[in-house]
């Protein structure tokens, strides 16, 4: 039987993934006697001319990490798809737009006069912004256009298994890794490298009445290392998000941020999360209750951190 | 589209207890009310999820209204 063909590949992403990827340590050497790696641009110098190059269907499984936030992620993403037999949207950004995907609460001028006119480090008299193609003495030159909206993987191409995380646990990865090289994965449409239940039922952290009279950041309490964390009135996203990380942040008491994503059947996680939160708050005074979620910072970017374009809000308009 | 003419979809949740029964009481006492309002019965206004506000809206709702 010929190696199990591999590929990763990232879109819009900060390298994370690729490095959790790498933290299998060793265990890289097992993969490369099980898989052959045919295209990875952080690890292995492939060119997209290889990529363009392979038949149809060569790779087996292609891990996808990254959104789609311009042109030249939604052609690779295209491309890669029409390579591999099996994608898997890898990690936040893929899934649900991740930590690239915050960019949605801004239109696209916004970000753009932000960039090249408004940081205090810019000059730009001109106001020259980045065009599509540019005439040059040596011939043209063209750059990926910037969407108006970072996009999941999903949305532009079909994706077989969902992987979350930011960045996956490079555990969860090697366990994935196993399961398609040994030909064992679960239906199409699963998830993987996690659990179907939220955060709170893997937290060691000892759970009674939740009454939170006041919310704080974590650096303005002493916090108490046993009893769990939104108790103590930090917002921790626990009760909302896929188990699977092996509880990294509330393990160190840190509220959990929601990388891991919404559970299933959860069609909007922040909307998710104002309920949990509002069966939080010990109040029955309207003012007060007011008063009480008023001290959570940033309430959008705080429940939407890592699935603004896989939500319903989806966009600023 | 033009403001006149203009007829706002409004998504009502209500208690079965008080709004729900209010409204089925117009009903019965034959009361005239716009059309506009949509009414989706709830056992308790808790029962309302933040994420039917959000959802109603994204399907093109123009306002919700949560009773109870
Ligand atoms: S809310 Fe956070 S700290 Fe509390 S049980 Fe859930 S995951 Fe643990
Ligand atoms: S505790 Fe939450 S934020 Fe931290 S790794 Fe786990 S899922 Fe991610």
């Amino acid at each position: 039987m010929s190696k199990l063909k591999l590929a990763s590949y990232w879109g819009s992403a900060c390298g994370g993934c690729d490095v959790a990827i790498l933290d299998i340590h060793e265990k890289i050497v097992d993969l490369a006697n099980a898989a052959d790696i045919v295209f990875w641009p952080i690890a292995v110098d492939f060119k997209y001319s290889d990529l363009e190059a392979y038949e149809d269907g060569y790779i087996d499984v292609c891990l996808f990490h990254g959104a789609v936030r311009n042109s030249e992620n939604e052609h690779i993403a295209k491309l890669l798809r029409q390579k591999s037999k099996v994608m898997v949207a890898f990690g936040a950004c893929a899934i649900t737009g991740g930590i690239p995907g915050l960019a949605n609460f801004k239109k696209k001028e916004d970000i753009f006069a932000r960039a090249y006119f408004d940081t205090p480090s810019t000059q730009n008299k001109g106001k020259v912004l980045p065009t599509t193609v540019l005439q040059m003495p040596e011939g043209e030159i063209d750059i990926p256009e910037f969407y108006k909206d970072v996009k999941c993987l999903a949305d532009v191409i079909d994706v077989e298994f969902y992987m979350p995380g930011c960045p996956p646990t490079s555990e969860q990865i090697w366990n994935v890794v196993l399961a398609i090289v040994t030909g064992q994965l679960p239906p199409v449409g699963s998830f993987v490298g996690c659990e179907d239940r939220a955060l709170c039922n893997t937290c060691g952290r000892t759970k009674t009445d939740k009454k939170v009279k006041k919310f704080y950041r974590p650096h303005e309490i002493l916090v108490d290392p046993d009893s769990c964390l939104l108790e103590q009135g930090l917002v921790c996203m626990g009760p909302v998000t896929r188990a699977g990380c092996g509880n990294q942040c509330t393990g160190a008491n840190t509220p959990c941020s929601g990388c891991y994503g919404p559970l299933s059947g959860v069609v909007d996680v922040g909307a998710k999360f104002i309920g949990a939160l509002a069966s939080v708050v010990d109040t029955d005074s309207p003012e007060e209750a007011d008063k009480i979620i008023s001290d959570v910072l940033d309430p959008a970017g705080t429940f939407y951190r890592y699935a603004l374009p896989g939500s319903l809000l989806r966009r600023a308009k | 589209m033009e403001k006149k003419g203009f007829e706002p979809k409004i998504i009502a949740f209500l208690c079965n207890w008080c709004s729900y029964g209010g409204a089925d009481l117009a009903g019965v006492s034959r009361l005239q009310y716009p059309p506009n309002v949509r009414i989706v019965r709830v056992m308790c206004s808790g029962r309302v999820d933040p994420t039917f506000v959000f959802k109603a809206l994204s399907d093109g709702a123009d306002g919700v209204m949560v009773a109870g």
